[in-house]
Formats: structure tokens, C-alpha cells, sequence
């Protein structure tokens, strides 16, 4: 993972060197008009943009590296905040800075759920870390400290899936403390007598929703980061941002980390938990893919496609496919980030994202045209069965035999097989519109057609060298050198065998190797790519059905999935109007009560000063003023006493003694008389 | 009593007993004989009279230190420190040695070296009037050490007249100036007058109680009063009393005895100034507190009949009311007759006339804790003492600025501080601390002196001591508080809110220079007093101590 973060990062970085180059000096935007009715001029942000794009890589790798859930945690943030800055790059552009706001507030609903689950871990195992720990115990002896994993998989028990002893003890916490309090002088024998009866809680089942909780709600937290159900309504927004923050957002980066988590964290998760995930991953495939049937952007195109992908990836690791769904995730990387670097290509030729002004490109960018076909090919996962294909081909059969391994186990779930197999009929349909509708075909206008060009070398080049990893990321070189293989010697322990914890069964996954399911598997792959490339063609290369026909017959269909299943309206209606309406309420009592109120107070404060203050001019300062003026006057008065006269002061002196006297007479009359 | 014996004792009490508790007077006066020698000798009068006062001023103050330090309720008696006894009677009972003579010696002593560092930096004396100047000064200073001391009315007397002549030269010391010759005159002059009363005064008392000799007078005057008195006897000591209460008056310049003092301050340099109104008022305090505290405590009489101890009582009830009414009068007119000055040096006269009400005040509350509760009266006493102590660096620094300003303003006038604060903010801010610490503002030195001796005030009311008197004292002297903010804040509104006038001579003042750093030097204790004051009270404590 870490390899494919840095290296789609290079190569990006690379391509949006040359993309960004306008940044280098100052810009007039086209698409955002002043009050005055001109263009914005600012001046140009390269530096900012690469900032930006090298931090948002940072915390990337920061998150595949991370031993530590608070660090992922850490991370995953400074991940959404770059987001945030790379959308909302052309923050003068208000749908941009309305698409940021919007990814950003959407992940942060998903961070919350990740904050319960990282309370629920915290809270009752008390560490956070995924793996063990050594430390040096106060005695100098080394201790080990038992991370997630190694809690929730004892390698006591071969490493198979029990709820640990923390969350036991915590889910029977009134029995914990009832045991505690009957021995209040022996705590050691407490505690023995606890962890004796630990085995009995749990086979009670006690625990149980912790550990779901817990997984649930780092699922959560995937969940908005991948743009999976019901959170990805700011994938296709974020398309707002310049392309090669969309490669990299779409491909590699962020959406990865949700899925990266999930198989990260897949040791701790319960099946009923990785069941959660598969038809979430299902719903997303299904949904995105009917979206992107019909959309015109050709990036609103690739981002539903890239949600699509993602609940492939899901669903893989919620039936079980753990290897099969990274897998995926790393080829999808790989294809992915061509399809956008290639859909950047189109529109710097073209200057617009829409499909419907493209046609006949083909002929005057060839390089783009054929890395696209190439990245196109990848992602339906074409090839020849059994013998080889592009790299999609290999995870995507993966994912079918697993689906379908799973299905074969749990019956009543074998409709998120039907999801995969429908998912890669829908998925070949799109994107072979898109691929024809660009560059087959005529130009259907001439202006854009005229001004179409190849583009630099410097674009081009990390096309072609990501055209050729899309083909051959999924082989296996000769020696059993591949990323599959390499994955699977990754594999978290424990995880290879197939568990069940109630009602759901995870097979495991060397079971999708047997040939029955294998053979299914890539058949069914191959017929569903097979059927909807023809169809695209028969659509919009062969023209044999119209696709605006095909439109006016399902009108209803068609304006819903145009609309997106009007996802936006019914968060509009639902989240969106609610608070407006709270905040407008709590705003009318904010002006019209409390400010009332406090302005009311104001008023009388004010009243009352008023009238302080006349009293305070002219009784108070009356008084002082008077008060200062006599005792002016009298020194002045005293002043005038000192005459620098000699004779006088001598004088003085005598009858100041004769005064004393006098006044001594008076006060002492009594005692003096005598 | 054989001559011989009596000859044999005589030298035994000099030698053995009075000198060693004489050393800080010795010293001074051995400064003053080396100054004058060397005046005299061609060889030595280049050699700089500064350098040799500096020296003799520091003997003295190590003296009166160790004096002081060796009083047995000392709380710092070090192993080193030669014991000397509480009350000692020095020269066959002319001068007495007790805490209040060690505390106020200490602080001339001390007011001595800042003196000198001062008028050093100041300039006022030059080289060559510099011997005159310092010998006036510690002949002065000497003086003052007797006012502490004198346990003998003509000792007083002598003391008074020793400190006094000496100043009225002082203020004539600017040969040159027409102002400063009319000062001296008019004080020898007053002073004169004040002195022909104070002796007349004196030989009233003594020709009523036939002697001289404090303790002793205070014995028959108690009785005399005690007893009613015949044949006018009672008037008679009211009215010595009160004649040798007016000299008293003159030294402290309490109103209506006051009419020298702007005069006198106004002609004179500031330099001079600092000294009479520092050192001159400190040995006043403690002359005044020496008598009463005789007179009000006849602890010599031996098995002291009833009428004595009523007599006595009606004596401290006399002076009290003398000290009080006068301290109320002193501060009120003293505070009133400051605004509307015009030359910053008589505003400080009138300044100094104030503080010596405030002065008043705390010993009319001393005296009237003796006969009730002797703590609550050393407690007083103490505050008078801590008073002075702050009084000496806040009035000093005053002074001193006036003088530093006048060598670059050419200038004493307040006008012309107009708008200081724009070419030298330092110096304003050492005004503005020295004055408000004047004041009694916290958290300076000058608030928290005023806030004991108001205590002591309130203590005695409390403790029923001349209540109404008291009462009315505190009243007075919290009105005349704010009243004195009224002048100090406009030498401060003047410094800082005023336009500089356009034809403003010399330069700026900088705070570091050599002037700055004095003023500095004499500043900063005054804020550092009013923070840290708690070592300070414990020696004014322990100079209360003699008020037994």
C-alpha cells in the first residue's frame, strides 16, 4: 500500500506540474464573475496547490503506516482538512467551495461514528494500538502488552475470532462489581474469581454488541472516507477540484484509506459487522453504477464509477475476501487514476467536462485515446478467461468467486452475487459510453473539436507509464512474484481460515480457488463485460439503438437515475431543511426574545443612568465642585497669610504662643485654676 | 563624697559608659574636625571634603548600626553584636541611650550618606564651598543626634539651637543669590525668636520643678499637677510647657510656628531643602516624643503616690491635646496653603509642613496608648518610625529631583515641567512615584506609613484613649488626604498632559545617567518599602521598644 500511495502520488505530481502550470502566474477565472461583471483576477496559487497535494500525500502515508487506531485517527483528519483545501481549491468558485464544505462535513459524520467506535474500544480494552507491544516492566523483565488484534484473536486459541476479555468484563460490569464488592479485603481473589467466570459471560454472549459497536463504528468512519452508502453524495462534488487532486483523491488516497481501514482493522471485525459492510458495499456498487449510466460529465462519470469501485472493494471484504478486495484497491488505484489523469487530458484539450460536445478525439490525441481504452479495459476487467488479462480482470474474479463462494455458504445472502454480477454488466456499459462517446465517433462540436490537441509530453508521460501498470499490476510474475501473492502473505493471522459468529459464515477465501466457483466466477465476469460493452457499442458506436429513445421509453428511470436517486434532494429535505428550520428558529428567539430582552435591559440600564447621571452632574459633582472651590479659595486665603514679611512672622510667633495659651486656658479651665 | 571619688566617677561614667554609646556623635564630630583641618593645611586642601564626609558618615551609620543591632529585643542579635543595655543615661543624665535614640541616629546617620552621594551628583556644593557645606551639615547632624538624645532641658535646648544654626548658614549657603541671603536671614531671625520663647519656657519650668533633668521634672511636675498645685504653680508649668513646645513647633514647622518654612525653602537651594526637611523634621519627631514620653512617664519617682500617676495622667491629657489640636491645624492648613504654588519648592515646604501634621498626629496617638496600653503605644511609636524611614527616601528623592531638574531646566517653577514626560519619561516617572507615594497611595512606601500611623489612630479609639480627639484626628486626616492629592496630581498633570513651553532650555534628562541614577536609587526603595515593608517595621518595632 505504501509503495502504491507513493508512487500514484509521484506520478501525479508529476502530471500536475503541467496541469497547474496557469497557477504560475497570475489567472483570470472564467467561471467566476464579480459584482462588476468581470472575471475574477487573482494571482496564482503553485505553491499553495503543491503544499496542499505534499501534506494531503503525507497524511496519506501517515494513515498506512500508523500501529496506532488514534493515530490512524490523527491522521485520517488531517487527510479530510487537505481534502478540504485541495476541493476547494478555486474557493472563489462557490460550487467549489460549496463541493469542499460538503466533503468535509459529510466525512465529518463519518468521524463520529469512528469516534464511538474508538470510545468503545478505548473504553473497554484500553488500548488502541493494533499489534503488540513490548515495553520494559518496572522489574527490567520485558512485558508484553496485547494490542487489538492479539486481544480480539488470542494466539492461545489459533487465533480464532472470540470477544475479548475487556469488553466481557465491561458488558458484565453490575457482575464485575458485585464479585468485587463481596470481597472487598482480597482483591486478588476478585479478580481471580472474575476471570474464571470470563469463559461463562462470553458464551452468554456477553460482549457481543460491544465488539459490533466497535467495528461499526470504525466502519462509519470508512464509510465517509470511501464514499460508500449512505455517505458518498460528496464523491462526485469533490470533482470541483482540479483533475489531479481528483486522481488522487479518487484513486489512491483518500476514498483508499476507508477501505485500506476496513482491511487494516479486518482482524477485529465480527461477521455480523463485515455483513454490514458487504450489502453497503452492495447498495453503494449498485447505486453508483446506475448513476454513472446516464451522467454526461465525464468526471461525474469516473467519480461514480470510483464509488462503484469502492463498494466492489467493500463488498469483497465484508463477504470474506480480504486479499480479493485489496487487491482491488490496489489495481483500481492503479486504472483509476489513469482513467482521471486521461479524463484530464480530454478536458485540458477540450476545456469543458461535458461528453455530449466531445466525439472523434481519438483522432487527434491518440496517446490519450488508447491509455483510456487501456484504463477502460482494466476497470471491466477484460480478458482472455483463463489465459490472461489487464489487471482488473484478476480482483475483479476474486471478488466474484468470493461473492459467490459466499453466497454458497449463506444462502439467503446470494443476492450480493447478483450485486457483483450486475455491478460489472453496468460497470462495462459506462465506461465504454464514456470511451465512445469521447473519442469515437464525429466531433459533435466543431469548436471544441478545433481547438482539441495532444497533450505535453509531461501530461502524456504518466499516462503511458500507468497504462502499463493497469495491465500488468494483476500478473503474477514468474517465481510467484505478484501483488496478490504479496497480499496474501500480508494476511492478518487468523484470517485465512473461514469463522462464524452467529447466524453469518465467512468462508475462507482459499475456498473462491476451488475450480467450480472459479470457473463460475470468471465466466459469469467475462459474459456480464462482455454483454455491456456490446451494448454501449450498439448504443453509441453502432447506433443501433438510440440512446435517446431508449431514454424517452424509460423517461421515469432516467430522470430518477439523472438525478442522482435524488439523493441530494432527500438529504436536502431531510437534514439539510430541519436544521435550517432549527437554526432559523433559534435564531428568532435570539433576536426576538433574548436580544429583545437584553436590548429591554439596555434600555432601562440606560434609563437608569440617565438619571444617575443628572443626579451624579448636579447634586454630586455640584457638591465636589463646591467643595474644590472652597478649598481653593481658603488657600488661596492662606496663601495671602504669608506676607514674607519678618516683622510680621516674629509677631506671629508671639501670637501664636499667646493663642496656644489662650486656647490652653479654655480647653484646661479646671485644672489650670487651681 | 570626696572630690576624688566624685572625680574618679566622673571619668568612670565618660570613659566607661557615656563614650561607647557616643560613638555615632564622635564620629561626626571627628569628620567635622578632619574637614577643617584640612581646610587649614596647604597640603591636604586639594583632598576632596565629599570623599572625607562619605567616610565619616559611613563610621557613623556602621555605629549607630551596631548600636541598634545590639538592643537587647533586637530580632537579628548576631553572636558578634557587643550587647549594649536598653536605657542607658549618658555625661551624668544629660543624654539618655534607649531604642529611640539607636532607630533615629541610625536613620541620620543613614540620611547622611544619601545626602552626600547626592549633593555630590547635584553639584550644589562646588569643590570649593564643599568643606563649609558638609561641616554646616554634620555640625547640623550633630545636633539633631542630641535632639534624640537629650535627656536635660538645657541639653534640649542646646540640641535645638546645635541643630538649628548651622541651618540657618545652610540656607544662606548660595552666596551669590539675593533669595537665599533673605532665607537665612529670615530664619535666623525666626529661629531666634523661637529660641528666646523655647529658653524662657525653660527656665519657667525649671524655676517651678527645680531641676533640669527630664525624668526628674517629670516626677515633680506630676506631683505638682497631681496635687493641684499652689500659687498659680499648674499655670505656670502649662505655660513653660507650652513655651518650650513652641520652640518644638518651630523645628517640625507645625502651624501656626510655620512661617519660616516656605520662605526659607523657597530662597534656599533644593539641596538644603532635603535637609531640613528630612533630617531636621526626623530629630524634631524624636525630641518631641523624647519629652512627652518623659513627662507623661515619670518613671523615676520612686513608689509613685496616687496624685502622682492622676497628675500624670492629666499631663499626658494636656499634651495630647497640645500635640493633636496642633497636628490637626498643622496638616489642614499645611495641605490647603499648598495649592495655588507656583514654585515646586514651596510646594514641597508646604508638603513638608502636611507630613509634619501627619507626623503630629501619630505621636498625639502615642501618647495618649501610654497610659492605656503601653504595645498599642510602642505599636504607634513604631509607625512614627517607619514613617520617618519612608518619609526620608520619598521626601530626598523629591528634593533631589528638583535639584536635578533645576541644573537642566535652570528652572524651579512648575511651569516649566510642562510636557517633561515627551524628552525625558523617566524622571516623570520617578516624580510620579515620589509623589504618590506623598500621597499615601498603594502599593508605595508613603501608604503604607500613613496606613499605620492611622492605625494607631484607630487604636487608640478603640482602646478609648482620647476618643474624641482621636476620632476627630482621623477624620482630619483622612480629608487631608485627599485634599493633598489635588496639588501632587497637578505636578504630575503639568509633567505629563502640558505642552513643552517653546522656549524650553537644557536638554533632556535620561534616566540613565549619573543624576537618573540617584534619583533611581532614591525611587526604587520607595516602591520596593511598599511592597516588602514587613523588615522595615520590624526595626521601627523594635525602636518602639523604649515606650515602655
Amino acid at each position: 500500500m505504501f509503495v502504491v500511495v507513493t508512487f500514484i502520488a509521484t506520478c501525479i505530481h508529476v502530471y500536475a506540474s503541467g496541469y497547474m502550470h496557469d497557477e504560475l502566474h497570475d489567472v483570470t477565472d472564467h467561471e467566476v464573475t464579480l459584482a462588476d461583471g468581470h472575471h475574477l483576477h487573482r494571482p496564482g496559487r503553485f505553491p499553495r496547490f503543491f503544499q496542499a497535494l505534499s501534506l494531503f500525500c503525507f497524511s496519506m502515508l501517515g494513515i498506512v503506516i500508523a500501529g496506532n487506531l488514534a493515530m490512524v485517527f490523527i491522521f485520517w483528519e488531517l487527510v479530510g482538512i487537505c481534502s478540504w483545501f485541495l476541493i476547494g481549491f478555486y474557493y472563489e468558485r462557490k460550487s467549489a467551495s460549496t463541493a469542499a464544505n460538503k466533503a468535509f462535513i459529510v466525512n465529518r459524520v463519518g468521524d463520529f461514528g469512528m469516534l464511538i467506535g474508538l470510545m468503545a474500544l478505548w473504553g473497554a480494552l484500553g488500548t488502541l494500538q493494533f499489534a503488540d507491544s513490548r515495553a520494559t516492566g518496572p522489574d527490567g523483565a520485558e512485558v508484553v502488552q496485547p494490542g487489538l488484534f492479539s486481544l480480539v484473536r488470542p494466539a492461545a486459541t489459533g487465533h480464532a475470532l472470540q470477544v475479548p476479555d475487556g469488553m466481557v468484563k465491561f458488558a458484565a460490569a453490575d457482575e464485575v462489581a458485585k464479585i468485587a464488592a463481596g470481597q472487598p479485603q482480597n482483591p486478588a481473589a476478585a479478580a481471580s474469581e472474575i476471570a474464571a467466570r470470563v469463559g461463562d459471560w462470553r458464551a452468554m454472549g456477553l460482549g457481543n454488541w460491544l465488539l459490533f459497536i466497535a467495528g461499526l463504528g470504525i466502519f462509519c468512519g470508512c464509510v465517509g472516507k470511501s464514499a460508500q452508502f449512505p455517505l458518498f453524495v460528496w464523491l462526485p462534488d469533490a470533482m470541483e477540484g482540479p483533475t489531479p487532486v481528483s486522481a488522487l483523491v479518487h484513486s489512491a488516497t483518500m476514498v483508499a484509506a476507508g477501505v485500506y481501514l476496513v482491511g487494516r482493522f479486518f482482524p477485529v471485525l465480527t461477521p455480523d459487522v463485515l455483513l454490514v459492510i458487504a450489502y453497503c458495499g452492495a447498495i453503494t456498487l449498485f447505486i453508483a453504477a446506475t448513476i454513472a449510466l446516464v451522467a454526461n460529465d465525464i468526471k461525474r462519470v469516473l467519480a461514480y464509477s470510483t464509488v462503484s469501485q469502492l463498494g466492489y472493494m467493500m463488498l469483497a471484504l465484508g463477504v470474506g475476501g480480504w486479499v480479493a478486495g485489496l487487491f482491488h484497491l490496489v489495481t483500481h488505484a492503479f486504472f483509476k487514476s489513469l482513467l482521471f489523469l486521461c479524463s484530464g487530458s480530454v478536458i485540458h484539450a477540450c476545456h469543458t467536462n461535458d461528453m455530449r460536445k466531445m466525439g472523434g478525439l481519438a483522432k487527434v490525441m491518440p496517446q490519450t485515446a488508447g491509455t483510456m481504452l487501456v484504463g477502460c479495459l482494466a476497470i471491466i476487467g477484460a480478458g482472455i478467461p483463463f489465459v490472461i488479462g489487464l489487471s482488473g480482470y484478476y480482483s475483479k474474479d476474486a471478488i466474484l468467486a468470493q461473492a459467490l463462494s459466499f453466497s454458497q455458504v449463506n444462502p439467503r445472502h446470494s443476492i450480493l452475487f447478483l450485486a457483483v454480477a450486475g455491478g460489472a454488466f453496468l460497470t462495462a456499459f459506462y465506461m465504454f459510453r464514456l470511451w465512445f462517446m469521447t473519442f469515437a465517433g464525429k466531433p459533435r462540436d466543431h469548436h471544441v473539436a478545433e481547438h482539441a490537441h495532444e497533450s505535453p509530453s509531461v501530461m502524456v508521460t504518466p499516462l503511458l507509464v500507468l497504462a502499463v501498470l493497469a495491465v500488468v499490476a494483476g500478473w503474477t510474475l514468474p517465481g510467484g512474484f505478484g501483488i496478490a501473492n504479496l497480499l496474501e502473505q500480508a494476511r492478518p493471522a487468523g484470517t485465512a481460515e473461514g469463522f462464524a459468529l452467529g447466524a453469518v459464515t465467512i468462508p475462507a477465501e482459499y475456498k473462491s480457488h476451488e475450480g467450480a466457483i472459479h470457473v463460475t466466477a470468471t465466466m459469469t465476469a467475462f459474459a456480464t463485460a462482455l454483454a455491456g460493452v456490446v451494448l454501449a457499442a450498439a448504443m453509441y458506436l453502432w447506433r443501433i439503438v438510440s440512446p435517446d429513445v431508449v431514454a424517452t421509453i424509460f423517461r421515469p428511470i432516467y430522470s430518477f437515475l439523472a438525478n442522482r436517486w435524488y439523493f441530494d434532494e432527500i438529504y436536502h429535505a431531510l437534514f439539510v431543511l430541519p436544521a435550517h428550520g432549527i437554526a432559523r428558529l433559534a435564531s428568532g428567539i435570539d433576536t426576538g426574545l433574548i436580544d429583545g430582552l437584553i436590548n429591554g435591559l439596555a434600555w432601562a440600564a440606560r434609563q437608569l443612568a440617565g438619571i444617575d447621571a443628572w443626579i451624579d452632574r448636579t447634586i454630586v459633582d455640584g457638591l465636589v465642585n463646591t467643595t474644590a472651590n472652597a478649598t481653593w479659595n481658603a488657600g488661596l486665603e492662606l496663601k495671602k497669610l504669608q506676607t514674607g514679611r519678618l516683622r510680621q512672622y516674629v509677631m506671629f510667633i508671639v501670637a501664636g504662643t499667646v493663642a496656644l495659651f489662650v486656647l490652653a486656658s479654655m480647653l484646661f479651665k479646671s485644672s489650670l485654676a487651681g | 563624697m570626696e572630690i576624688g571619688s566624685l572625680i574618679t566617677g566622673a571619668i568612670t561614667d565618660t570613659l566607661d559608659v557615656s563614650l561607647p554609646l557616643f560613638r555615632v556623635e564622635l564620629a561626626i564630630a571627628a569628620t567635622i574636625v578632619l574637614m577643617l583641618l584640612c581646610r587649614m593645611l596647604p597640603v591636604l586642601r586639594r583632598a576632596d571634603s565629599a570623599l572625607i564626609a562619605l567616610g565619616g558618615a559611613g563610621f557613623a551609620l556602621w555605629y549607630a548600626w551596631c548600636d541598634l543591632r545590639g538592643l537587647p529585643a533586637a530580632p537579628w542579635t548576631l553572636a558578634d553584636a557587643a550587647a549594649v543595655p536598653a536605657r542607658q543615661e549618658l555625661f551624668g543624665g544629660l543624654l539618655v541611650f534607649d531604642s529611640l535614640t539607636a532607630a533615629v541616629r541610625l536613620l541620620l546617620a543613614g540620611f547622611l550618606v544619601l545626602y552626600i552621594l547626592f549633593t555630590k551628583v547635584s553639584g550644589i556644593p562646588d569643590r570649593e564651598d564643599g568643606a563649609d557645606f558638609y561641616t554646616l551639615v554634620f555640625g547640623g547632624a550633630l545636633g539633631m543626634c542630641l535632639m534624640a538624645s537629650a535627656n536635660h532641658l538645657l541639653m534640649v535646648f542646646m540640641a535645638v539651637e546645635m541643630a538649628s544654626v548651622p541651618s540657618y548658614a545652610l540656607a544662606a549657603i548660595l552666596k551669590g543669590r539675593k533669595a537665599a541671603s533673605e532665607a537665612g536671614l529670615k530664619y535666623a531671625v525666626y529661629g531666634a525668636g523661637a529660641a528666646g520663647i523655647m529658653l524662657y519656657g525653660i527656665s519657667l519650668l525649671a524655676g517651678v520643678t527645680g531641676t533640669c533633668h527630664l525624668p526628674s521634672m517629670a516626677g515633680e511636675v506630676a506631683r505638682i499637677v497631681g496635687e493641684g498645685g499652689a500659687g498659680g504653680e499648674v499655670l505656670v508649668l502649662a505655660l513653660g510647657g507650652l513655651m518650650v513646645a513652641v520652640g518644638l513647633a518651630f523645628k517640625l514647622s507645625a502651624v501656626p510656628f510655620h512661617f519660616w518654612c516656605p520662605d526659607v525653602f523657597e530662597g534656599a537651594a533644593a539641596e538644603v531643602g532635603g535637609f531640613l526637611a528630612v533630617a531636621s523634621k526626623a530629630a524634631a519627631v524624636a525630641l518631641l516624643l523624647r519629652l512627652a514620653f518623659t513627662l507623661g512617664a515619670p518613671a523615676a519617682v520612686p513608689a509613685a503616690a496616687a496624685t502622682v500617676v492622676a497628675g500624670a495622667g492629666d499631663v499626658r491629657h494636656f499634651m495630647v491635646y497640645v500635640i493633636g489640636l496642633m497636628a490637626a491645624v498643622t496638616c489642614t492648613l499645611g495641605n490647603l496653603a499648598a495649592y495655588g504654588q507656583t514654585n515646586m519648592k514651596r510646594l514641597l515646604a508646604y508638603s513638608t509642613i502636611a507630613h509634619a501634621g501627619y507626623l503630629m498626629m501619630g505621636a498625639a496617638a502615642a501618647v495618649a496608648l501610654m497610659g492605656v496600653d503601653a504595645a498599642g503605644s510602642r505599636r504607634a511609636v513604631a509607625a512614627l518610625v517607619f514613617y520617618l524611614a519612608t518619609y526620608l527616601f520619598m521626601n530626598l528623592a523629591a528634593f533631589a529631583i528638583v535639584a536635578l531638574l533645576r541644573n537642566r531646566l535652570r528652572s524651579e517653577e512648575i511651569a516649566s515641567y510642562a510636557g517633561l514626560v515627551r524628552t525625558s519619561p523617566g524622571i516623570v516617572v520617578a516624580t510620579a512615584v515620589v509623589l504618590v507615594s506623598l500621597i499615601g497611595l498603594p502599593p508605595l512606601a508613603g501608604f503604607i506609613s500613613k496606613f499605620l500611623v492611622f492605625a494607631s489612630l484607630a487604636e487608640a479609639i478603640q482602646a478609648g484613649a482620647e476618643k474624641p480627639l482621636m476620632l476627630v484626628l482621623l477624620v482630619v486626616g483622612g480629608v487631608n488626604t485627599v485634599i493633598s492629592l489635588f496639588y501632587y496630581l497637578r505636578v504630575l498633570k503639568v509633567m505629563t498632559f502640558d505642552p513643552p513651553p517653546a522656549d524650553r532650555a537644557g536638554e533632556a534628562f535620561p534616566l540613565v545617567s549619573l543624576p537618573g541614577a540617584v534619583v533611581t536609587a532614591l525611587a526604587v526603595p520607595v516602591v520596593l518599602l511598599g511592597l516588602f515593608w514587613s523588615g522595615l517595621y520590624a526595626a521601627a518595632q523594635l525602636a518602639g521598644t523604649f515606650a515602655s
